[in-house]
């Protein structure tokens, strides 16, 4: 297993076998006749698993994913491993629930970092207006012209790493979507009758934007923010598969697929398709879900 | 053979809920057919019919027959032929009906060159012919202009002209003026009656102001939900409603009672009998209709008196009608607050800057006063500066010179810090217009007056402030517990008043409080706001754009027009005898049966 320096980026993230590609900004879009209440349904028992399965993985993992077997290397699926094994005779399986905690923990709080950064700097830029909302502006456009990988690499060549960096820095880095979206609706909600019925009543601006504004955008803010979630995952997973994110011998999904490079030369695909499986399966699924909560918050509103 | 004929028209949403319950109608040649109803009646659905536009997926019963030939079921070319050429259609906001990025004269031919393949230069010829049809001042420069710069007025002409491209024979209105100015309004409809003599085509129009109505159209269908409820020769309905819908319809509407006293909910007899004496008079002209309106009053007053308790349609206790005008008058008067009225405004000027452009005055050098108890009336259209005026007096704008002191207490600009803001509070409340807007969303009715009353608790406990608030305006427990979106208009127009009682305000500011609302829900609230008037001694300041609203709450009232107030006096005497001669414009503009639109052709 080598961890591929800078320079060699473009070429694994040519092999890299998730099919989705880091520009976070194009948005998945399920076909019409796709959207429904089945997938749906699909999409929260894929994602339910996953999550059950990060939570529980030390009681229900059946090995312990560090434990190498090398008498074992790419074994094939069996009633002791159920995935198999990978190069070091892990058992797949327990490898890939307890990969899923990092997978999903990451994600879990780049989306909240950044759902709570965004909003605050939105509400200040709509709400205060000027030249407040003028800096703010032109600081997310700032943001917005790194992606947000480059600013996690970053991140990890100055704070060294490990997950902590990473998730700082995508917090950093997908605030500005988020903002971005509060601050149109808040513009649009200061427009409204009701704000300036606060304001007749006697109610003091920061007390309106904070408790009624702010509360009045979250819904549709908050179901916005469930989408970054896939886009979070798949990068961070590209970030570990690059050997920047979590550090072995901890599991997680990009850095298994990572180290399973050098098996699918010579033939050995499930180590590296099981989890690239599992990341587009949980994006998928995040995204369905996040639609559909945006769609039916979006009906409300309307 | 009728032009259009509607026979047991039902319509059931994919859901089962019916919408249309055997709607008749018929529209013959040259004749105006008004389709009156409140919203949800079923009005828009039924006219619509006649285009073949309804809701999609939605199962129609019976027959829609344009000359003969059945629309129901048409689909395709057959039915893309009958829009072209047989049935066309005025929608409501004629901004929202066109496209913004298109010129007007690509929006007038594009139906004629790639519908009925005529050439460029033949639509083009029509277009103008057209245009100059709906008195457009400079058809050569309009059809090489884009929608933003002409006005609501202008641009609904452009889209009558549209309509009119194909020639059609039978021309459907829904609500063509309710986005519009009351004097465009009047313009438009004067427009439409030529334009249907001009040309024999039959019209269907669509409206929600029986006023309208009478002022255009020769017969009418009233509607309510998804029935019809009374039809008949307009003029004769009006005159002797026979259904108790009607009934409550016609004296529910201001415009009908412009010459009546200002008492609020007469007894359904006493306004018929004005109405019927106008209506006798024929076509009157205005010194006739202002001679004749003392009578008027008084005979309704009489028949108040007698006929109020046998009369079930009037759900008020009757006492109250004649309690709140002596109040006012009683208040206007008396004791110390004589002296300092409650609210003053002097010399108030407020310019917006515009970029590009020069600065719009949108109030100028406006002074006035209003005794504790009284209240007063602001008129105008848009644009004269009433609501900016509103909107210096609740403190959310700063005038630009001028002082504004309630209860002798400076009040100009918005306020600042915290107690300087709750003594303005204490000082102006408001109603704003739309109560869809104007309550927030996600807060529970009875919370949102919670809220305001304890901010300004003083000893109070806001809960039940807030419970006897709400039960005084009449909502039900179960309606308080609510969130706005479940309420009707009207009840939320309810609640934002409770809201604004919960502070104990000195003066309530009411801004176009009911022009959102439906007629006899706007009658209900507007009774409201003078038994509120008669119980705490409110002092108010009323703005509308409605003569007859005011007519019916306010003792003084002023006019605006571009910023400038052009005239002042007591409410009766201002509307009877109009001195100046926009108050006279804004008078004639008023829609009602005698206001001969109808001969304009």
């Amino acid at each position: 297993m080598t961890a591929p320096v800078i320079s060699n980026v473009p070429e694994p993230s040519s092999v890299e076998p998730t099919a989705h590609r880091p520009a976070p900004r194009v948005r998945w879009r399920t076909p019409r006749w796709m959207r429904g209440t089945v997938l749906v349904w699909i999409a929260a028992v894929v994602l339910v698993a996953a999550v059950l399965a990060a939570v529980f993985a030390p009681w229900l993992a059946p090995n312990d994913p560090d434990r190498i077997d090398l008498m074992n290397q790419y074994a094939s699926p069996s009633a002791a491993h159920w995935f198999g094994t990978d190069s070091l005779g892990r058992d797949l399986l327990s490898r890939m629930m307890h990969g899923a905690r990092t997978a999903l923990l990451g994600p879990l709080l780049v989306v909240i970092g950044s759902t709570i950064l965004g909003m605050l700097l939105g509400l200040l830029a709509a709400w205060r207006g000027g030249w407040v909302d003028a800096v703010l502006a032109r600081l997310f456009d700032l943001l917005f012209a790194f992606p947000a990988l480059l600013l996690a690499i970053l991140a990890v060549a100055l704070f060294g790493k490990g997950l902590v960096a990473p998730v700082i820095a995508m917090a950093i880095a997908y605030a500005p979507i988020v903002a971005r979206l509060t601050r149109q609706l808040v513009l649009a909600e200061k427009q409204r009758a009701y704000v300036s019925a606060y304001r007749v009543q006697g109610f003091g601006g920061g007390w309106i934007a904070l408790n009624r504004v702010l509360p009045n955008v979250t819904p549709v803010v908050g179901a916005q923010s469930t989408l970054n979630f896939g886009y979070v995952l798949a990068e961070l997973a590209g970030l570990s598969f690059l050997g920047l994110g979590v550090q072995a011998p901890q599991s997680d999904w990009g850095s298994m697929i990572n180290e399973a490079q050098v098996g699918l030369l010579s033939g050995h695909y499930l180590p590296a398709i099981i989890p690239a499986v599992a990341v587009v399966l949980v994006v998928v699924a995040v995204n369905i879900l996040g639609e559909e909560f945006a769609e039916r918050i979006g009906g409300n509103k309307a | 053979m009728s032009l259009l004929e509607i026979s047991q028209l039902t319509l059931d949403l994919p859901g089962g809920k019916r919408l249309l319950h055997g709607i008749d109608l018929s529209v013959e040649p040259g004749r105006t057919v008004g389709l009156v109803g409140e919203s949800g009646s079923g009005k828009s659905l039924t006219a619509r019919t006649a285009l073949g536009l309804f809701p999609e997926r939605a199962v129609l019963g019976g027959s829609v027959r344009v000359d003969g030939v059945e629309v129901l079921g048409l689909a395709g070319p057959a039915l893309r032929a009958l829009r072209r050429r047989d049935v066309a259609m005025v929608f409501q906001d004629p901004r929202a009906g066109i496209n913004p990025v298109r010129t007007l004269g690509d929006h007038l031919t594009e139906a004629l060159r790639l519908g009925e393949g005529v050439s460029g230069e033949a639509a083009r010829k029509r277009a103008m012919e057209l245009m100059e049809a709906v008195r457009l001042p400079r058809p050569e420069k309009h059809f090489h202009q884009y929608p933003h710069e002409l006005s609501g007025g202008q641009l609904q002409r452009i889209m009558i002209a549209g309509a009119l491209m194909g020639n059609p024979r039978l021309l459907v209105c829904d609500e063509p003026t309710t986005a519009l100015d009351v004097t465009t309004q009047a313009e438009i409809v004067r427009l439409l009656a030529t334009l249907r003599d001009e040309r024999g085509m039959g019209m269907l129009f669509i409206t929600h102001d029986l006023g309208l109505a009478g002022a255009l159209c020769d017969d009418v269908v009233v509607l309510a939900g998804g029935r019809v409820q009374e039809r008949g020769d307009m003029a004769a309905v009006l005159a002797a409603p026979a259904a108790e819908y009607t009934r409550r319809l016609v004296a529910a509407t201001p415009s009908l009672h412009l010459d009546d006293a200002p008492v609020v909910s007469l007894p359904d007899a006493g306004r018929l009998a004005g109405a019927g004496g106008r209506h006798e008079a024929g076509p009157a002209t205005g010194g006739a209709a202002a001679g004749e309106a003392p009578d008027g009053a008084a005979s309704a007053e009489a028949t108040a008196g007698t006929r109020a308790g046998d009369d079930a349609v009037v759900p008020a206790e009757p006492a109250v009608p004649s309690a709140p005008a002596a109040g006012a008058t009683a208040g206007t008067g008396a004791g110390d607050d004589a002296v300092v009225p409650l609210l003053r405004v002097d010399g108030v000027s407020r310019t917006y800057a515009v970029r590009g452009k020069d600065p719009v005055t949108a109030v100028a050098d406006a002074s006035f006063a209003i005794p504790r108890g009284a209240a007063l009336g602001v008129v105008g259209e848009s644009g004269s500066g009433k609501s900016t005026l509103a909107r210096m007096v609740v403190g959310l704008e700063t005038p630009d010179r001028g002082t504004i002191t309630v209860a002798g207490k400076d009040r100009t600009g918005t306020p600042r810090g915290r107690e300087e803001r709750l003594a303005h509070a204490r000082s102006v409340q408001m109603v704003f217009q739309d109560p869809y807007l104007s309550l927030d969303p996600r807060i529970p009715v009875h919370r949102a007056v919670r809220d305001a009353a304890a901010l300004h608790a003083e000893g109070r406990d806001p809960a039940k402030v807030a419970t006897e608030l709400l039960d005084r305006v009449g909502l039900t427990v179960e309606q308080q517990a609510a969130r706005p979106r479940t309420l009707s208009g009207g009840q939320r127009q309810r609640v934002a008043m409770a809201r604004a009682l919960a502070v104990q305000p000195e003066l309530l500011v009411m801004d176009e409080a009911t022009s959102a609302l439906d007629v006899s829900v706007q009658a209900q609230v507007l009774e409201l706001v003078t038994q509120l008037r008669a119980e705490r001694g409110l002092t108010v300041l009323f703005i509308s754009h409605d003569l007859g609203v005011v007519r019916r709450v306010c003792d003084e009232t002023l006019v605006l027009r571009r910023g400038e107030i052009v005239e002042a006096g007591p409410t009766a005497a201002l509307l009877d005898h109009p001195a100046h001669e926009y108050t006279r414009l804004l008078l004639d503009s008023v829609p009602r049966p005698d206001a001969g639109w109808r001969l304009a052709g």
